[in-house]
């Protein structure tokens, strides 16, 4: 057992793990409230999803007069396939705009032909040009704010990965964090934590978030008790590159895709072949073609390489229009620069064909949330892609950047004003921290089993193939199976090959591959009960939308090995939307 | 397309607070020659060093954190071909963590101490006016990666008092903003601005294709002919 001076303690009245846009918003939010804020980043705080986002941002500007806060709610809930929870969705569409004003007055610019115009463009299944953006995309987001932290003088601590949130009966304590520059174990307590640390695109092979996306705050709120909901809707970009192995599945921005469209609701979106030069998104989408939504695009071309139409190296071909050239280069340079490194000057100048591939690239599901992104653990909060509801079974493109700044600020205040209201000795989660601290060294005491680089490539393989684009009854089933059998008789055994405590990389993976394990399983227990096709879940045996299940799924685990999954209504649609709005204007 | 290819590898290792000096190991890796550095570096993780400690998330050019050194220049590992022989060390001159791991918190220390905000009212939800220009310069600039590649291969930091071209780049942002009011002059002097010699080392490096040494030349030119008015 490790010894009490073994964790080091500290206190702090908000924690929160994730440097994203979502967990520096809340740590602002959180901060101008007048809590104390600590921020956690499992690797340093510039390795986050949000900047490797092309940043662009739907908002209800007003500079497009047929766009209304109204439409992007309803095209928000039409792309969701009618499961969003409505109320939240309704909160994106009414302050993405006031958020977006938030990150100029940071130091962004936004693109714009006039000094007080930005300039819109279409993204994918939105019926409305209203999405702004900036050249400098997720990084210039991610840079702005990190210096408003710096100002603020939040405390960010960087290579700290989140390892559980301690509880007691009814209400957080504190959260056990591991600092991995070091190896050493601390125990933080507070008042409220939130969760920010995104998404969980590391389950798959082929996937275009960061490395350190493994979904480790979505499996620790579910360990604490809070439900996950909708957690079977994982989103896969269609279009990303297929070569060289580090650029496998990084996401080949919008523009070369819609080509025409991405200016012009009506053009047409670049054409996909298959090997054999078919375009095969007529079978699926002979309406919209290819400029359809993400889901229907991105099954269509994995159904080709499944079937053994694709390329040798496992894309389709894409034949980008060179019409769009000029305005890709002036918006997205740093992709005319990956697509001439990648593959060449022909590509590159959008006039030869381009491999794609689709990709892993959003956990639409999550974290159940109210509105306040409070989940059903007094204490606990989440926003961000680690939280679920917002974007139902599919999401528009252009809506995550609104998201993470909506929520990621709601999540914030909410902490503080949570915080204000209670007043808790937190020293009792010590012991059940240290607990959890000691089962986790196993790895570095253990001999003879397999190493974790290897369980987790099991893992990835396992959800691509089963639990990705294409799914059944029998291969959900057998996975499930696979994945107890890890739990079981891998995960016990793991070996890390060096033993020393600083960035001990393999330790990491081993504590990940919990996580993982915890999420996909989640993940698959919730797609077995949606005999449905809907969205982003596609069953083979069960190929319609079918309307009975115009409703949620929620995932709670009990225990070690018990889970309940529940059918739930959908949240209905509300007028309360512009009430809450006026609260939060208030308080701020 | 690609062909196969066997690299000669050698990393400098160390772990300075376990008392582990510097060595460099040997690593023979078979790969193909499209390969970037940061996938020979996962294949040895993966099949011949389990106990390496490398940084990278994203992979692909943005969060300039897999920063190190290939043959004695300062690169993303994320972005650099792979070559047949390559020695490979942490990008100095910063502490090391562990292998190719470095301590940045002295940079980030640097980059608070700058305040590098706009100065004015937070949330006023109105467009700020912008000329379209400036605010593409504003995105340009604010494109910084802050890998500092063009720290480490700077030839003025390694013998002057000299911050780095990067935060010069920081800086000359601030000062393209409209909305900002800090002397961003005073601090780049301050931080070393005339010990650059103007080499341009730092533009050639830069993996984001940004030109620290024009943010340089920018502010001499204001120096001598004074900045104009926002």
């Amino acid at each position: 057992m490790l010894n009490i001076s073994d964790i080091q303690v500290e206190r702090v009245n908000v924690l929160i793990a994730g440097s994203g846009a979502a967990g520096m918003r809340a740590a602002i939010a959180a901060h101008d409230a007048g809590a104390s804020v600590m921020v956690l980043a499992k690797g340093p705080a510039r390795a986050n999803h949000t900047r490797m986002s092309g940043g662009r941002y739907n908002a209800v500007s007003g500079l497009n007069p047929m766009d209304s806060p109204d439409a992007f709610y309803r095209d928000t809930v039409e792309s969701g396939c009618n499961i969003n929870n409505h109320e939240l969705a309704r909160i994106l569409a009414e302050e993405a705009m006031d958020r977006a004003y938030d990150l100029e007055s940071y130091g962004l610019a936004w693109d714009r032909k006039v000094p007080s115009e930005y300039v819109l463009s279409m993204t994918g299944g939105g019926s409305f040009v209203r999405t702004i953006g900036s050249a400098d995309e997720g990084i210039g987001i991610t840079e702005v704010m990190l210096h408003q932290l710096y100002k603020r003088g939040v405390q960010i601590r960087d290579f700290h990965m989140l390892i559980e949130v301690i509880r007691d009966d009814d209400h957080v304590q504190g959260v056990l964090a591991l600092d991995l520059a070091h190896g050493v174990w601390r125990y933080i307590e507070c008042g409220a934590v939130i969760i920010a640390t995104g998404g969980t695109s590391q389950l798959y092979e082929t996937s275009s978030g960061p490395t350190i996306n493994t979904g480790d705050g979505i499996a620790i709120a579910l360990r604490a008790g809070a439900e996950l909901v909708d957690i079977e809707f994982m989103q896969f970009i269609p279009i990303s590159f297929v070569y060289p192995p580090s650029a496998r599945g990084y996401t080949l921005t919008e523009p070369a895709h819609y080509g025409m469209r991405h200016y012009d609701p009506k053009a047409e979106a670049a054409h996909l072949h298959n090997k054999h030069g078919e375009r095969f998104v007529l079978k699926h989408d002979p309406v919209r073609k290819e400029g359809s939504t993400r889901d229907v695009l991105a099954r269509a071309i994995m159904i080709e390489i499944l079937e053994g139409r694709g390329t040798p190296e496992g894309g389709v071909l894409m034949i980008p229009d060179p019409q769009v050239f000029e305005g890709f280069l002036r918006e997205r340079p740093i992709y005319v620069k990956r697509l001439l490194e990648n593959y060449g000057e022909g590509q590159a100048r959008l006039e030869a064909p381009i491999q794609v591939m689709p990709s892993a690239l959003y956990t639409l599901g999550g974290v159940r949330i109210d509105p306040w992104c409070a989940t059903s653990v007094a204490g606990l909060f989440v926003a961000g892609e680690a939280a679920g509801g917002v974007h139902g079974a599919n999401r528009l493109g252009g809506s995550s950047m609104p998201d993470i700044q909506v929520f990621g600020r709601r999540a914030g205040m909410a902490a503080a004003r949570h915080v204000g209201a209670t007043d808790r000795s937190q020293t009792s989660g010590f012991e059940a921290a240290r607990a959890r601290a000691n089962a986790l060294e196993a790895p570095l005491r253990s001999t003879g089993g397999l190493r974790p680089p290897e369980v987790k490539k099991r893992i990835q393989k396992l959800m691509w193939d089963n639990v990705g684009l294409v799914r059944s009854g029998d291969r959900l089933e057998d996975t499930l199976r696979q994945f107890r059998e890890l739990r079981d008789n891998v995960v016990p055994t793991l070996t890390v090959m060096g033993k020393t405590r600083i960035l001990n990389r393999e330790w990491m993976e081993a504590i990940e591959i919990e996580n993982l394990l915890d999420i996909g399983e989640a993940m698959i227990s919730a797609s077995l009960q949606r005999k449905e096709t809907r969205g982003a879940h596609y069953r083979t045996d069960f190929p319609a939308i079918d309307p009975r299940w115009q409703a949620n799924i929620w995932v709670q685990k009990l225990g070690k090995g018990a889970w309940r999954v529940e059918k739930k209504a959908v949240a209905a649609p509300t007028a309360l939307a512009g009430a809450q709005l006026a609260t939060a204007g208030a308080a701020e | 397309m690609t062909d196969a290819v066997t690299m000669e590898v050698k990393i400098l290792r160390s772990s300075p607070s376990e008392g582990v000096p510097s060595a460099y190991q040997h690593f023979t890796v078979q790969g193909t020659d499209n390969m970037r550095v940061l996938d020979v570096i996962r294949s040895i993780y993966e099949n011949q060093a389990g106990d390496l400690a490398y940084q990278f998330a994203c992979r692909i050019g943005r969060c300039g954190t897999c920063a190190m050194r290939v043959n004695g220049v300062p690169v993303l590992a994320c972005q650099e071909r792979c070559k047949l022989q390559m020695r490979i060390d942490p990008l100095s001159p910063f502490p090391v963590v562990r292998d190719l791991v470095v301590d940045r918190t002295e940079v980030e220390t640097r980059y608070a101490q700058m305040a590098l905000t706009p100065a004015g009212p937070q949330s006023n939800a109105r467009v700020r006016p912008i000329a379209p220009a400036v605010a593409e310069e504003l995105c340009h600039l604010d494109s910084c990666l802050a890998c500092m590649v063009c720290v480490s291969g700077c030839p003025a930091v390694e013998e002057h008092a000299f911050d780095g071209p990067a935060f010069m780049l920081k800086l000359r942002h601030m000062q393209e903003h409209p909305a900002d009011n800090g002397d961003r002059l005073g601090q780049a002097l301050d931080g070393g601005l005339l010990e650059c010699f103007a080499c341009d080392a730092c533009t050639q490096l830069c993996p984001a294709d940004l030109s620290p040494a024009q943010a340089i030349r920018d502010f001499r030119r204001d120096m001598i002919i004074g900045s104009k008015p926002k």
